[in-house]
C-alpha cells in the first residue's frame, strides 16, 4: 500500500501480463466402476464420461423442482440445444400418488424419464430427503430443534430397532422402487444423494451441517452412506447407478471411500472462473482417481456465475455441470432466470467444449 | 358589547367547523429515492428518526419501489443491530408496494434510532407515512376458519358476493394465525389455477397478507366466476390458519410537499473499473464497512491497483481520530496480505494506491475484500488493469 497517484503512471509503464495455465487433467481411462456388477447401459455411460473428461463438458440441468424437464425446455428455448442431462429430485416422494393418495405428482409415472431418456438425454437423480419436522405435519431436511425443522436422528442408522432406522429404510426402498423402474428400462442413472453433508463446517468456525443427514457429523453420515449403498446395490441389486459424491471442500474425513464413490462433485453458487479452477484443481489432487464434477452451479447472492468460456480457459475441468431451477422464472414472476439465463447458456454452447444433447446421443451410440 | 358578540359568535362557528368537518387524513413521502437495494442484503437506507417524533401507533409506513425481481425481499431493521423490528419484518417478499404498521414497540426503536429498509433485489422509489385512518378494510369474508396443511391440500373457497365491491387499487387482506416457518400462501381462481403469480406460494408472516390488486387481469378471473355464491376465490397454501379476508380501501389523500422529505444519496452509475463510487461514511467507532465481491478481479493479475478516494470527516479530526482504513479478507476478515495483525493505513488526504502482492492477489480473486475504517467519506475505488 502506498500513497500518491502519482505512482500509477509508472507501474501501468511496467505492466504486463499472466496467461492461464493449461491444466493437467489425468486420462480417465483406467477409472472404474465402484460397482462391478453395474448395467451394460451404465457402463457405457461411464466410458461416455471418462472419454470426454478433461476434453468436453457434459451439460446439465435440475428439473423445477422434483418430476419433469422444465428447465431443460427453458435452455431449448433460448438456445436450440437441449442440455444432456437432466436430474429429477426425490423431494417430495411423501407426496406421490403411488403412497399417498392425495399426492400430486407420481414417481411411479417414468413418463418424464423415459421421454428424457428415448430423446438421448442422461437421466440424474438426487434425493433432498425430506423427513418429518417436528411439528408432526411438514417435511423438511433441515435439523433443529424448531417446530419447522426436524430432530432426526441419523446415526440410528445403526439401530435397527428405533423409529428413525424403520423410516430411513421405508424411504430407500421407496426411491429404489422408482431407481429399480429405471433399471429395467435400460436406463442409467447418475445417483447423488446425501449431498453437501457437511454443510459449512469445513468453512469456517461455528459452521455447521445444513441437512440432516450431516447433523450428526462426519462418522454417521459415512456410516448412512454405506448403509444406502448396501440397500441400494446390494439388497435391491440396483445396477445402474453411478455413485456421486459432494464435496464442500476440506471435509476430506467425510468421504465414503473409493468403493462406493465414482464421482467426486461440487456444489458452488460462488461461482467465479478463479476460485472454480482453484476448487477444481484442489478435488483433483485429493481424489486423482475420480471424476470431478460440478454437481450444482449457477448465480449466487453475491456474484453471477461466470460464462463458462471463461471458467473453462481457467482451467477447470468440471466433467459436467448442472445448473439450478428458478421456480419464479418459471412460474412466470420473473422475468429474469436467478441462477442461470440465456445469455450465460449460449455462451455455453458456443464455447465449443460443451456437449448438448444431441451430441451425447451419438457418442452414445 | 355588540362587537364582541359578533366575534364570540363567529370564533364558535369556526371552531364548530374544524370540529365537524371530516379531516382528510395525508399520506406524505418522508423519503425520496431512488435508492438501490441490490443483491445479498448489501444495501438499506435508514429513516432519520425525525419523521416518526408526531407518528403514532397504528399509522403506517409504505415503501414504493420498482425492478423488483422474482425473488426480492423486503425488511425492516433496528438500525443499531439491524434485526427485523419485529419478527415478522426480518424478511418478506415484495411484490406491489409493501407497508409497515407501527407499533409503540417499533416507535421507540424509530424515534430513538430511525428504522432501516433493506433486504435485496428492488430499488426503493419513495417511502411515506400515513395515519391509519387513511386505510378503512371492511371485512367482506369471515368464514369457518381454514387450516392450510403441511401436503397443501386445504383451501377456503371465497363466494363472488364477498368480493363484489374489490375494485382496482384496493388491496386483499387475509387475516391469519398459527403461521408456521415456512407458511406460504396460494391463490387460485375457480379453475383452481393461480389467480396471479405473485401469489403463487406468496410466503405468510405475521397476523395478515395484502395482496394488491394492481392492475385489472386478476378482477376479470374473479368475475368470470359469476355472481352469488358462486366460488370466485379459492385460498390455498400451507402452515397457517385463514380467519378472515377483508378489503382495504385507501380513503386519505396524498400530499404532493416534499419540502421535509428525506433524500436518499445520489446514485452513480458504475464506469468501467469503477468498484464504488458515491458516498459511504466510515464512522469513528470502526462500525464502518464496504465488500467488494471476487467477481470484478477474475481477470486481475499482480499488475492491477486499486485507487480508493475519500474525504477526511472533519469531526474525526475534531474528536481526536486517526483517520485509517484498513483491507481485509472478504470472508475471513483476517489482514488481506495474510499478515497475523491487520494493517491499518494512515489517511493524509491522498488518494491510496494498493498494489497486489501475490497473497492479496489470490484473495481478492478468491473472496474479494472487505474495506473498514474509521473517520472518513469513501468516494469512489477503482480498479486499474495493466493490461
Amino acid at each position: 500500500m502506498r500513497h500518491g497517484t502519482f505512482l500509477l503512471s509508472f507501474l501501468l509503464l511496467f505492466a504486463g501480463c499472466t496467461q492461464a495455465q493449461e491444466p493437467d487433467v489425468q486420462p480417465a481411462t483406467s477409472f472404474e466402476l465402484c460397482n462391478k456388477s453395474a448395467t451394460a447401459e451404465t457402463r457405457q455411460l461411464w466410458s461416455l464420461l471418462c472419454a470426454q473428461y478433461g476434453r468436453n463438458a457434459i451439460s446439465g440441468v435440475v428439473a423445477n423442482i422434483d418430476w419433469n424437464t422444465r428447465e431443460a425446455e427453458n435452455v431449448y428455448q433460448w438456445t436450440g440445444h437441449y442440455p444432456a442431462i437432466n436430474v429429477f429430485d426425490f423431494i417430495n416422494i411423501q407426496a406421490s400418488k403411488d403412497v399417498n393418495p392425495s399426492g400430486w405428482l407420481d414417481y411411479s409415472d417414468m413418463t418424464p424419464v423415459t421421454e428424457w431418456h428415448n430423446a438421448g438425454g442422461i437421466v440424474g437423480c438426487m434425493w433432498h430427503w425430506q423427513v418429518l419436522a417436528n411439528n408432526g405435519t411438514n417435511y423438511t431436511c433441515t435439523p433443529g430443534t424448531e417446530a419447522g425443522q426436524t430432530s432426526f436422528d441419523a446415526s440410528k442408522v445403526s439401530d435397527p430397532s428405533s423409529a428413525e432406522y424403520k423410516q430411513m429404510v421405508k424411504d430407500i426402498d421407496q426411491v429404489a422402487g422408482y431407481l429399480k423402474k429405471m433399471q429395467k428400462l435400460g436406463i442409467p442413472v447418475i445417483w447423488r444423494p446425501l449431498h453437501e453433508a457437511a454443510g459449512n463446517s469445513t468453512e469456517f468456525k461455528g459452521g455447521k451441517a445444513w441437512f440432516w443427514w450431516g447433523a450428526q457429523g462426519a462418522e454417521v453420515y459415512k456410516t448412512l452412506w454405506r448403509f444406502m449403498y448396501d440397500r441400494l446395490v446390494n439388497y435391491h441389486k440396483l445396477n445402474n447407478l453411478i455413485w456421486v459424491w459432494n464435496s464442500q471442500m476440506g471435509d476430506w474425513d467425510w468421504y465414503p471411500g473409493d468403493d462406493v464413490v465414482d464421482v467426486v462433485g461440487r456444489d458452488n453458487y460462488y461461482a467465479l472462473q478463479y476460485p472454480l479452477a482453484k476448487e477444481f484443481k484442489t478435488l483433483q489432487a485429493q481424489f486423482p482417481n475420480k471424476i470431478i464434477t460440478l454437481a450444482e452451479c449457477g448465480n449466487g447472492d453475491e456474484v453471477d456465475m461466470s460464462l463458462w468460456s471463461d471458467i473453462w480457459a481457467e482451467g477447470s475441468r468440471w466433467s459436467w455441470f448442472m445448473t439450478w431451477y428458478d421456480y419464479a422464472y418459471n412460474n412466470g414472476t420473473s422475468d429474469e432466470h436467478q441462477f442461470a439465463g440465456e445469455a450465460w447458456w449460449k455462451d455455453a454452447f458456443n464455447s465449443g467444449v460443451v456437449l448438448d444433447r444431441d451430441e451425447v446421443k451419438g457418442l452414445l451410440k | 358589547m355588540k362587537g364582541i358578540r359578533y366575534i364570540l359568535v363567529f370564533c364558535l362557528l369556526s371552531f364548530s367547523a374544524a370540529v365537524f368537518t371530516p379531516v382528510k387524513a395525508v399520506e406524505r413521502t418522508i423519503l425520496v429515492g431512488p435508492k438501490t437495494i441490490g443483491k445479498a442484503w448489501k444495501d438499506n437506507i435508514v429513516l432519520e428518526p425525525r419523521h416518526f417524533a408526531d407518528a403514532k401507533a397504528g399509522d403506517i409506513l409504505t415503501v414504493y419501489h420498482d425492478r423488483a425481481k422474482g425473488i426480492a425481499q423486503g425488511a425492516f431493521q433496528n438500525p443499531t443491530n439491524w434485526q427485523g423490528v419485529a419478527p415478522e419484518y426480518a424478511y418478506f417478499g415484495i411484490k406491489g408496494p409493501f407497508r409497515m404498521t407501527l407499533t409503540d414497540d417499533i416507535l421507540r426503536i424509530a424515534r430513538e434510532h430511525g428504522i432501516a429498509i433493506g433486504g435485496h433485489d428492488y430499488r426503493i422509489l419513495y417511502v411515506t407515512l400515513s395515519d391509519a385512518a387513511d386505510y378503512q378494510e371492511t371485512i367482506v369474508w369471515k368464514g369457518t376458519p381454514v387450516q392450510m396443511k403441511a401436503d397443501w391440500s386445504a383451501s377456503a373457497e371465497i363466494p363472488a358476493q364477498s368480493l363484489k365491491n374489490l375494485r382496482e387499487g384496493d388491496a386483499l387482506r387475509f387475516h391469519v394465525s398459527k403461521v408456521q416457518a415456512g407458511a406460504s400462501l396460494k391463490l387460485m381462481d375457480f379453475t383452481w389455477n393461480a389467480i396471479d403469480p405473485t401469489v403463487d406460494g406468496a410466503p405468510v408472516g405475521g397476523e395478515a397478507f395484502t395482496w394488491y390488486i394492481l392492475d385489472n387481469t386478476p378482477l376479470l378471473k374473479i368475475q368470470l366466476a359469476g355472481g352469488g355464491m358462486n366460488t370466485a376465490l379459492r385460498v390455498g397454501g400451507t402452515g397457517y390458519r385463514l380467519d378472515k379476508i377483508g378489503i382495504v380501501q385507501f380513503v386519505g389523500t396524498v400530499s404532493g410537499d416534499i419540502s421535509q422529505a428525506q433524500r436518499a444519496p445520489k446514485e452513480y452509475v458504475l464506469q468501467p473499473g469503477e468498484l464504488f463510487h458515491g458516498e459511504k461514511a466510515f464512522p469513528n467507532d470502526w462500525s464502518g464497512n464496504l465488500r467488494i465481491t471476487a467477481a470484478p478481479f477474475q481477470k486481475s493479475t499482480e499488475n492491477d491497483v486499486l485507487v480508493i478516494s475519500y474525504r477526511i470527516d472533519p469531526a474525526a479530526k475534531a474528536a481526536g481520530v486517526t483517520p485509517q482504513l484498513s483491507l481485509r479478507d472478504g470472508r475471513t476478515w483476517d489482514e488481506i496480505t495474510g499478515a497475523a495483525e491487520p494493517v491499518l493505513y494512515t489517511l493524509d488526504g491522498n488518494d491510496v494506491v494498493y498494489l497486489f502482492d501475490a497473497t492479496a492477489l489470490d484473495a481478492v480473486k478468491t473472496r474479494g475484500f472487505i474495506l473498514t475504517g474509521v473517520g472518513f467519506m469513501l468516494t469512489k475505488i477503482e480498479l486499474i488493469s495493466a493490461q
